[in-house]
């Protein structure tokens, strides 16, 4: 079989449409919008979370040798409502109940778990199998009315049968008031004992089996609200090393903290910043420049971070600026004001590695994303849509035209729907397979079979 | 006069994002509505600073006066009644502080001044505002090992904001440049008559806009008639994060 996350990257093969999820309906409810999308450890499962505050969980089948070509297709595990509006009676507000992210925790036994977050509430819930029941009860029947007790003449052992496989969802630890602003990541941690949550202004820590206490190991929060100039955006811990994290701010910063070097990590062990190009400021600068994620790569010597035009990799030991740079939609430096005028300027866009991290991947607007492969330096670009939906369709690379004549088949940047945007996508951790949410649609899509 | 004109209507644009936000599902997001302020400011400084300005009015009416002490969040506790609006502004007056209120707000505010509550559809008084203020949900036992006070190294955010405030861009001639204080009466009062006068064009003479309103502004019915000025004085003492923070 090709190697561990895809032989020599996004582009020495070819991407197939393998399937989509989700309604086809034009007239999309807003509840039903996908927030998060997460493969587990071994990519067997993979989590979407939406703004309705559902958690859908898809499995891969087994690969099935008389439907060599269904490949492990994902069909849903388990669905269920992770998180519920709430209304704030002190502070008269509601509380979202779209889910913020999911994140997989290792596992240990036969279930499965995984963290959901909303602004508020992180939730641990615990997803199992049951495959069996108890038959047999000497004091109720099989309808489960209680037996007239005198009427038992003889006892019984109850035996266990087998029974449609059900998947049960069960809310096993409620993390909740912790955080005053919106929590905006969590990050499981290396020692699988521990994980993070951060809202603008703060990072906590939690034991996860302990829900009445967390430690507050970031606090950014001036003495004066008047002074704030940045927010945090996104936090991660370090895939290997238990005491490391960083943390992204709006001013495009990175901190990396260690904890063993104080209780508090105000103070960063590194700090990544790129010099400003004086030649390209404008009122937005400031805008674009808000890091909406960072992640390390799986080897733990890189990070990514990804702002409003660009992906960037850093090398952990080098502070001063990243190693690469690759731009998503630099056509849209020019459109800035009215990106800011319709809010989309500030879009989050999400952004991920490969399992072997030679490519990353991040998500543009007209429903395309973007994958760089780091090695050879190309970049592609594709689409998801209904129309190149056909089973193992391969996906043809788009375009979009930047000025003067239009070629056939490219698309011009005033054309672009900004309506469709991916900001959620993620990568098989092994193999070359990706999930893409297009709104209310999850698009799989896999590397050609050859 | 290009750049001016568009950061007259990116400084429009942004105001009426600030204002949009109060209303929003899940409540005020520090984020984005840190980048606008972010944006106004800038936008605000071109425009002030672009060949064109109207001559500087005196600055009694203009700003608060250089040596005004550093912010009061302390001496505004809540519960304490609002001085009324009309009065500040004449004078430049106080700063209403930040105070420092957990948590995003969307129809309250924890500064205790009635007239940004009133803003918002007339439908909080300053009992809300005070029980906003003083109420915030207790945390969970969040033991941290040091107080307030130690805060902060080189390079941490809490001392950037300083060392920004303390070598702002040099002010046009004449023009003190305080980004520190500002005057929110105005600004409290803009959003109290529906922007109207903010998105008028109509020369600085104009001080009042009907009530009724003649754009197309949302109909929050101001309980505040206030003083709406589009005009310089107003743009000039626009501290636009204190304002956005204090709005809510």
């Amino acid at each position: 079989y090709r190697g561990a996350g895809g032989g020599g990257g996004s582009n020495d093969f070819q991407w197939c449409f393998s399937q989509v999820k989700g309604a086809i309906d034009e007239d999309v409810a807003e509840a039903d919008i996908i927030s998060t999308v997460e493969f587990n450890y071994s990519g067997d499962l993979l989590a979407t979370g939406d703004k309705g505050g559902r958690v859908v969980i898809f499995q891969r089948e087994q690969e099935n040798k008389s439907r060599p070509h269904s490949r492990g297709e994902y069909n849903v595990y388990s669905t269920f409502q992770s998180h519920e509006p709430e209304f704030d009676y002190l502070k008269s507000l509601e509380i979202e109940e779209k889910i913020n992210k999911i994140r997989w925790l290792p596992q240990q036994n036969a279930a499965h778990f995984l963290l959901s977050t909303n602004d508020k509430t992180i939730k641990l819930w615990k997803i199992s199998e049951r495959d069996k029941r108890a038959e047999g009860y000497n004091l109720k029947d099989e309808d489960g009315r209680l037996r007239d007790p005198f009427r038992i003449t003889a006892l019984r052992v109850p035996i266990l049968k087998p029974m449609d496989l059900m998947v049960e969802a069960s809310p096993r630890r409620i993390f909740a008031n912790a955080h005053t602003y919106h929590i905006n990541s969590i990050s499981v941690n290396s020692d699988h004992e521990t994980y993070l949550s951060a809202d603008d202004l703060r990072i906590n820590l939690w034991h996860l089996e302990i829900t009445d206490r967390s430690f507050n190991i970031v606090d950014i929060k001036p003495a004066n609200m008047e002074e704030l100039t940045e927010v945090i955006t996104a936090a991660e811990f370090h895939p290997h090393h238990c005491n490391v994290f960083v943390y992204s701010s709006s001013k495009g910063t990175i901190r990396l903290c260690d904890m063993r070097s104080s209780a508090l990590c105000d103070r960063h062990s590194k700090f990544f910043e790129e010099p400003e190009d004086p030649s390209s400021r404008s009122f937005f600068s400031e805008i674009i420049s808000s890091i909406s994620d960072v992640k390390f790569s799986h080897s733990g010597r890189y990070m990514m971070t990804r702002d409003y035009l660009s992906v960037k990799v850093w090398d952990l030991n080098m502070e001063n600026r990243p190693i690469e740079t690759y731009q998503v939609h630099e056509y849209l430096r020019s459109k800035l004001c009215s990106l800011y005028e319709n809010d989309c300027i500030f879009d989050k866009f999400e952004c991920c590695w490969n399992g072997s991290d030679s490519a990353i991947m991040t998500g543009s607007y007209n429903n395309f994303f973007r994958m760089f492969d780091r090695n050879t330096r190309r970049d592609i670009t594709l689409e998801a849509s209904r129309e190149s939906s056909k089973p193992r369709a391969i996906l043809k690379p788009r375009k979009v035209c930047t000025g003067g004549k239009r070629k056939k088949d490219e698309i011009s940047v005033d054309s672009l729907d900004f309506n469709k945007k991916i900001l959620h996508t993620a990568w098989h951790p092994v193999e070359n397979i990706i999930a893409v949410a297009a709104t209310n649609n999850l698009y799989i899509f896999q590397d050609k079979i050859n | 006069m290009e750049f001016k004109l568009e950061a007259h209507r990116i400084v429009s644009i942004s105001l009426g994002k600030i204002y949009s936000a109060r209303g929003q599902r899940g409540g005020l997001k520090l984020h984005k509505n840190l980048l606008v302020s972010l944006v106004l400011r800038s936008a605000r400084q071109v425009y002030l600073s672009e060949p064109g300005c109207p001559p500087e009015p005196p600055h009694a009416a203009c700003g608060p006066p250089e040596e005004e002490p550093p912010p009061c969040t302390t001496v505004w506790a809540a519960g304490e009644p609002p001085p009324p609006p009309q009065d500040e502004a004449a004078r430049g007056g106080p700063r209403l502080p930040g105070a420092d209120c957990e948590g995003p707000r969307s129809r309250r505010c924890c500064c205790g001044c009635s007239c940004c509550c009133a803003a918002g559809g007339g439908e909080a008084n300053p009992a809300d505002c005070a029980t906003a203020g003083a109420a915030a949900p207790p945390p969970p036992h969040c033991p941290r090992k040091r107080s307030a006070g130690e805060r902060g190294q080189a390079g941490s955010p809490v001392k950037k904001p300083r060392r920004e405030v303390e070598d702002p861009p040099p002010p046009p001639p004449g023009e003190q440049e305080d980004m520190d204080t500002g005057n929110v009466a105005s600004l409290i009062s803009i959003f109290g008559s529906s922007f109207s006068g903010l998105l008028s064009k109509e020369p600085k003479g104009r001080r009042r806009a009907p009530l009724d309103g003649s754009e197309t502004a949302p109909a929050e019915a101001a309980a505040e008639p206030g003083q709406i000025c589009c005009d310089e004085p107003v743009l000039r003492t626009l501290n636009p994060w204190s304002t956005a923070i204090v709005a809510f």
